[in-house]
């Protein structure tokens, strides 16, 4: 039968979600409403070797429009600003109705914004789309000293990037620790100091009392008095799901559209994935909401399989990374539920892992290395992880004994 | 092309099976592999970003980038797995007296 299916969101699992369902169902149209007018595009370079010149715009594509051309997937640059669950339809700012068989919502987060003072939300940058990326590429070629409110991913690799642009920077981070939501302090510490090192300065554990502008330049007065003159800001205090479309609709919401283990949302017909899905893991079972390209990418294909009637559970073992100066920072799993944790190495140039174990089980891995150093460990914890593999701590406490003699054949 | 372009990488023995080496002529790095079936060798920088694939995770068939998950069959070279999409340039391997050569074009 052919089908209506609509994506609303032209991000990376919309696009994923897309193609997945072409490759079930030639017959049903399938039709991506993205509010940016860009084909869907990978953002993890956008702070990092996109600022760096390392990458440009046409390099970030995932695909041509040629390919969506060849598989039939529409792409349309639209703004939806209603839907009707029951009557099964989106409505656009420009009166255009869109009416679909099967809807999947893959909306993103945004970013959260400092409410300090309104007068300053145009002198505050944000970073999430290409937009943002070349505005604040373009207007720090010409500033010194640049203060990043927030030391999570986004504003650490800002910082790591502009550091090798030869910038002086100051990250100012509420928390005890950076990353301080999902690292664990023993690798926020190593990240730290390779910051330090770089000579970038980390102020912890202050909040921002006040930003004060001074003609181009900024006074920023923190909790201790403290005063920091810089001539540029850019926040990354984390995001939000994008749901603002539901609030006043059946849809169920509870930080993010809360789905099962197939995307399906409380309304029937109607699937969300990606960043705005809260959905139910049956390995941890337990919910959860992952921002990540590799969630993106795996929860996009596997609402695709269930859209195109495939009944398929979501039960990828979550993983990330984070590139910041020669360092790649990786985490599997869940490392929050634990009672054991084991180190694996003490030099960051061979790489440096903490394993989290429950009941002798791996629950979570979180390393950091120079490039390349720990990512073979990482993607064999994951699997013993996936696998409930019961493992021997000598050999994952001993660099010299290789990982993979625990997998099982 | 001649006999020359059949470059020595070392003895058979200095692979474990399903694990590869690095091998750096010039100014190229390889990889070759020992899979279950033989001999094979790729370039040795994943094609997604400039990292080297000699600490990259060999199962079956497959090398899967250390930095970002990229993964790509080792006998044919294609990019099977996201972030990683152009493919992976392969080498011709022989064995000769328990040496591994590769050709290099």
């Amino acid at each position: 039968m052919k089908n209506n299916i609509i994506i609303l969101g032209g991000g990376q699992a919309g696009i994923y979600a897309a193609r997945e369902i072409r490759q079930i169902d030639s017959k049903s149209n399938i039709k991506i409403l993205g509010e940016e007018n860009l084909l869907p595009y990978e953002r993890p370079p956008l702070s990092k070797d996109f600022f760096l010149d390392k990458k440009k715009e046409e390099d970030l594509y995932f695909h041509s429009s040629d390919v969506l051309k060849n598989e039939n997937i529409e792409f349309e640059n639209i703004s939806i600003n209603k839907v009707d669950f029951e009557n099964k339809k989106l409505f656009a700012k420009n009166d255009n109705v869109y009416s679909y068989d099967s809807l999947l919502i893959s909306t993103g987060s945004e970013n959260k914004k400092i409410t300090l003072d309104n007068n300053l939300k145009n002198d505050i940058y944000y970073l999430r789309n290409l937009e943002e990326a070349k505005k604040i590429k373009e207007i720090v070629s010409n500033k010194n000293k640049i203060t990043i409110i927030g030391g999570g991913f986004i504003g650490l690799e800002i910082a790591s990037s502009l550091s090798q642009l030869q910038k002086k920077v100051i990250v100012i981070e509420i928390g005890s620790q950076l990353m301080g939501r999902i690292i664990p302090k023993q690798i926020a510490d190593l990240v730290q100091k390779t910051h330090i090192e770089h000579g970038n300065e980390i102020i912890l554990n202050k909040q921002i009392e006040k930003i004060t502008k001074k003609n181009s330049d900024y006074e920023i007065l923190l909790n201790d008095n403290s005063l920091i003159e810089t001539d540029f800001i850019i926040a990354g205090i984390g995001s939000t799901p994008t749901v603002k479309l539901f609030e006043n609709t059946n849809l169920k919401l509870d930080n993010g559209i809360v789905t099962n283990q197939f995307c399906e949302t409380s309304i029937k017909d109607v699937y969300a994935a990606g960043d705005v899905s809260n959905f139910y893991h049956p390995f941890y079972e337990r919910n959860m909401r992952l921002e990540s390209y590799q969630h993106a990418q795996n929860h996009g294909i596997c609402a695709g399989k269930n859209i195109a009637g495939v009944k398929t559970e979501y039960s990828s073992i979550p993983w990330m990374w984070s590139d910041q100066f020669n360092l790649n920072l990786q985490l599997t799993g869940i490392c929050d539920e634990y009672d054991e944790i084991i180190e694996r190495g003490n030099d960051i140039n061979n790489g440096v892992i903490y394993f989290f174990l429950k009941n002798n089980k791996i629950r979570g891995a979180c390393g950091v290395g120079v490039i390349g150093k720990v990512g073979r460990d990482i993607r064999i914890t994951s699997k013993l992880s996936e696998k409930n593999t019961i493992v021997d701590k000598q050999i994952l406490s001993d660099q010299n004994l290789k990982l993979n003699k625990l997998m099982q054949k | 092309m001649s006999e020359e372009n059949w470059i020595e990488v070392g003895s058979t023995d200095s692979i474990e099976e399903e694990d590869l080496i690095r091998f750096d002529h010039q100014d190229k790095t390889f990889c070759v592999y020992k899979l279950t079936d033989g001999f094979y060798a790729t370039d040795g920088i994943c094609t997604h970003e400039a990292v080297h694939l000699e600490d990259g995770l060999v199962m079956d068939d497959e090398i899967e980038c250390p930095m970002h998950q990229g993964i790509f069959n080792i006998k044919s070279g294609e990019a099977l797995s996201p972030p990683a999409c152009e493919d992976l340039k392969t080498y011709p391997v022989k064995v000769d007296n328990d040496k591994i050569f590769i050709k290099i074009d």
